[in-house]
């Protein structure tokens, strides 16, 4: 039954109310002529409703002549009927045609590659070589073979041990994971010398195989021989051996570095004054939306904020709005007090030299100078002292 | 022709008839044949007071809403009864809803 009435909706009917004298004549002909009624009722002596399918409908002129009854539409029902109405609303109809082709297409295009997982490599530098690949925004991603690429990606770049390379939604996504170069050391059954890394004073010296040549105390210079490979036979003046020196060396070393202030500093306070700037960028072209007011401000700090329009995670539609907002800044003179440009200048200095002093020295003195010139600036120079491990290897056949 | 004569010969034509059919309903037995099917006789099926269903009808004489009289074979079938509505009507059976209340054969 739910099924009969599912296919009447399907097939479109209309409600009709028949008037007359000869009503039950008017269903005996229909009957006749294979004309399907359903859910006759009665309304009085004259008139009943019914249910006629619209093909049924269109053979009840001659059967209304006959049996002289007059036939009125009360409604029309069905699929066919709701159609119709959208028929007319041709543009209606077109924009939602339009959307889902337009859907579909925009959804075959790469509009975003993400990469993760690189450390050493640079970004863009990925991003030229799968571009060379012909993974770019804007390319249709049917094109893109996802397997060949990563193959290709990890051939042409050295430095990668593991690339996972796949095509989520308008999403092309990079995984990576970069070789780490092993430190090269010197084989264990090859001869070798201990050198110095840098200048410094000799702290400790303790040699589990091969020759000393300093001892504690010693200042040595870049590069000097501090334990060597070559061990003379004391029995046998002239027969040599070739050892692969092993020793721990210790050495104080220094580092010298400075950092300067000026006690007339310039600070920029916010005033509050913002403007925005809204960039549209579409299909990776950019399009200034005109509601731009130019920025008159002297001083400024720009923060630039990026929204694309996505569904989903993976699914980025190539509509990005770029906000830069300006922060305007009002430059305020300040005097500081030579105590706080001290310290200023000290931590710059500190700040520079804990780049160069490697991660495995320990610190066991500092010394800060501070210098004043006359427009005000002050020089912190810092000396700081450190033990580290100094010696490096190097192989004897190299020399 | 006299009508005496008339008379005798309709009778004669009925009595035959009537062995045709008598002959017709036999076989219908023995075949195991739906004797709707063969003897042209209206199958009327009825579901508590609710529904009723008469297949192999002629045509409709009266409609409304408290009585419906079906044309049949077997002369007139006439249902009584309250809010009674066609739910169907095709050119073999007439689906009746509503709340009956009397079923009667009319010779």
């Amino acid at each position: 039954m739910l099924l009969l009435r599912l296919w009447n909706y399907l097939r479109g009917y209309v409600i009709i109310l028949v008037e007359g004298y000869f009503l039950e004549r008017f269903i005996n002909i229909c009957t006749h002529r294979q004309v399907f009624l359903w859910d006759i009722q009665r309304r009085n002596d004259l008139t009943m409703t019914l249910k006629v399918s619209i093909k049924g409908f269109k053979m009840l002129r001659p059967i209304s002549r006959k049996s002289r009854c007059r036939v009125r539409i009360i409604k029309k029902k069905g699929l066919p009927f709701f159609l119709n109405r959208y028929k007319r609303r041709k543009a209606f109809v077109f924009g939602v045609i339009l959307f889902f082709v337009l859907f579909n297409l925009l959804a075959s295009f790469i509009w975003d590659v993400e990469i993760s997982g690189n450390k050493e490599i640079r970004t863009a530098d990925i991003l030229q070589k799968l571009a060379v690949l012909g993974v770019k925004p804007g390319v249709l991603k049917y094109r893109i073979n996802a397997d060949r690429v990563a193959k290709t990606l990890i051939l042409q770049i050295k430095e990668l041990s593991w690339v996972s390379f796949e095509i989520r939604g308008t999403k092309a996504k990079l995984s990576i994971e970069e070789r780490r170069q092993p430190p090269s050391l010197i084989p264990k059954d090859v001869p070798c010398n201990i050198v110095a890394e840098r200048d410094g004073i000799i702290h400790s010296i303790i040699v589990k195989n091969g020759r000393e040549v300093v001892k504690e105390g010693d200042t040595i210079v870049k590069g000097q021989l501090l334990v060597s490979g070559v061990m003379e036979n004391e029995r046998e003046p002239g027969q040599k051996r070739l050892v692969h020196s092993i020793a721990e060396i210790k050495a104080r070393t220094w580092y010298e570095g400075n950092g300067t202030t000026n006690v007339k500093a310039i600070e920029a306070i916010r005033t509050g004054n913002v403007k925005s700037v809204y960039t549209l960028i579409l299909f990776n072209k950019k399009i200034k939306l005109p509601l731009n007011k130019g920025i008159d401000f002297q001083n400024y700090d720009k923060v630039e904020l990026k929204k694309v329009l996505q569904v989903g995670e993976n699914f980025i539609l190539p509509f990005w709005l770029v906000i830069e907002e300006y922060y305007e800044n009002k430059l305020v003179e300040k005097e500081l007090s030579i105590e706080e440009a001290k310290i200023i200048a000290r931590d710059n200095a500190l700040k520079k030299l804990m780049k160069i002093i490697p991660d495995d020295a320990k610190i066991i003195n500092q010394i800060i100078d501070y210098t004043q010139s006359e427009e005000g600036l002050i020089t912190a120079n810092v000396i700081i002292e450190c033990i580290e491990d100094i010696g490096i290897t190097e192989e004897i056949g190299g020399e | 022709m006299s009508p005496d004569n008339r008379k005798k010969q309709k009778k004669q034509g009925r009595k035959k008839n009537k062995v045709n059919m008598d002959f017709k309903e036999k076989l219908a037995e023995v075949l195991e044949l739906p004797k709707e099917v063969v003897l042209d006789v209206p199958k009327i099926t009825m579901i508590g007071n609710s529904s009723l269903v008469v297949e192999n009808y002629k045509g409709i004489v009266e409609y409304g809403n408290e009585r419906i009289r079906v044309n049949t074979a077997k002369g007139l079938v006439k249902i009584q009864g309250d809010c009674l509505t066609i739910r169907e009507i095709t050119s073999e059976d007439i689906v009746v809803m509503g709340k009956i209340g009397s079923l009667e054969f009319m010779e």
